[in-house]
């Protein structure tokens, strides 16, 4: 079952780098926010496999901070920095 | 056996490249926001490397302030440079002209590299096998009050350490105060999403932070990690247009803010005048004392992460006369 939950986790953990991609490509802000909120995601999933894979409970607790605060990022972006960049592509 | 040890390590170099090229880029770009999401990736990656490492309770304050906070106080302070600069909205200009005004590339390879030459020094210098104080930790453990050995460590062996910390976030909030008459935006009025979202979400993070806190005393959690969550409740507060009543503007904050140096500073004496000893508790109150004085911390690194956040002084009463 440990076996599982790391290959598991390894995957989740690849799927970043191609999230990655679409961070670096944008083309908008918000894509690429938006990515970055799926890697939050992701860590939360990956943070929860590896509590099970090395019987860590604590690192549930990493998972439910990261799962809250990801929305607080969110929140910040769209009230702070979205409305400059709404119309268009940013700096490309 | 051994494919759970070639899993870990297959997921280690991952990580460990990835967060190399995630720090390369971050730095290597020009575009802020686009380093500010780059980072905020970042955070997440390290709080993985940190449970790599063993280390939750790194991995904890991590997700809370690297991941969390950070990247909304960095994406505020972008939204005020943007505001202050017009001409950023030129794309591709700031970035030459900045290049023209730059000191010369080999600067910094100058500064840095004593630098660099002095932190192998140390390193190397290290004893080759370091015991650690671990084992100190361990056996003083059942006098510490808590059994959570990072708490311990952090309230109770080196108590002045964290004392210390709260007055360099206190002294961080009134250098950002001292800049005095930044204009406090007002937001518009939150949509019905965010409305809603803060109506549910601040609850949960207040309940978040008490349950971090109390945790704390047997597993990875405390003051810093719950005050940054309770911080993070502020901000989307802040963020939905709340505002803090003129009337508690005054002292209330100010209290609140320094609660938790206060209190610290005040146990401080206490503990100094009746066991002759700096932050030296008596076993048998360690527990309940050591409560005491993460609760304070939490209030006042939440109030201050806040303020911070909102990044100038609230108006109070006075100012309206």
């Amino acid at each position: 079952m440990q076996i599982l939950y790391l290959v598991l986790a390894l995957f989740l953990l690849l799927n970043l780098g191609a999230g990655m991609w679409r961070v670096l490509r944008g083309p908008t802000a918000a894509d690429r926010m938006l990515a970055t909120q799926l890697f939050g995601t992701t860590a939360v999933a990956v943070l929860l496999l590896l509590a099970q894979a090395y019987g860590n409970p604590p690192l549930r607790d990493v998972a439910l901070v990261f799962a809250l605060l990801a929305a607080v990022t969110a929140v910040a972006f769209v009230r702070r920095a979205w409305p400059d960049q709404e119309t268009g592509h940013d700096s490309e | 056996m051994e494919a759970v040890i070639l899993l870990q390590w297959t997921f280690d170099t991952f990580l460990g490249l990835g967060l190399l090229w995630l720090a390369w880029r971050a730095l290597a770009c020009p575009d802020l926001f686009r380093a500010i999401v780059l980072f905020v990736a970042f955070g997440l990656l390290l709080a993985m490397a940190w449970v790599s490492l063993d280390a939750p309770d790194v991995a904890l304050a991590e997700a809370a302030i690297g991941a969390g906070l950070t990247g909304a106080l960095l994406l505020a302070a972008l939204a005020r440079l943007r505001s202050s600069e017009t001409n950023v909205e030129v794309a591709g200009q700031p970035e030459k002209k900045g290049l023209k005004v730059r000191n010369p590339q080999w600067l910094p390879v100058v500064v840095l590299l004593p630098v660099a030459a002095g932190l192998g020094y140390v390193v190397l210098s290290l004893p080759p096998d370091a015991v650690g104080l671990s084992a100190q930790v361990a056996a003083n453990l059942e006098t510490g009050g808590v059994s959570n050995p990072v708490t311990a460590v952090l309230l109770n062996f080196r108590g002045y350490d964290t004392l210390l910390e709260m007055v360099v976030l206190l002294l961080a909030l009134l250098g950002v105060w001292s800049l005095g008459g930044a204009a406090l935006r007002r937001e518009d009025a939150p949509g019905l999403v965010l409305d809603t979202l803060s109506r549910l979400l601040a609850p949960v993070l207040i309940l978040v932070a008490g349950y971090l806190l109390w945790v704390g005393a047997h597993a990875p959690g405390g003051a810093f990690q719950a005050g940054s969550v309770l911080g993070a409740a502020g901000v989307l507060l802040l963020l939905a247009g709340w505002r803090l009543h003129a009337g508690l503007a005054a002292l209330p904050l100010r209290l609140a803010l320094v609660a938790g140096s206060g209190i610290f500073l005040a146990m401080a004496v206490f503990t100094l005048l009746m066991e002759g000893q700096l932050l030296k508790y008596p076993p048998a109150q360690a527990g309940i004392l050591i409560l005491v004085l993460e609760t304070a911390a939490t209030v006042s690194i939440g109030v201050t992460l806040a303020a911070l956040f909102l990044g100038g002084r609230p108006p109070n009463k006075q100012d309206h006369r």
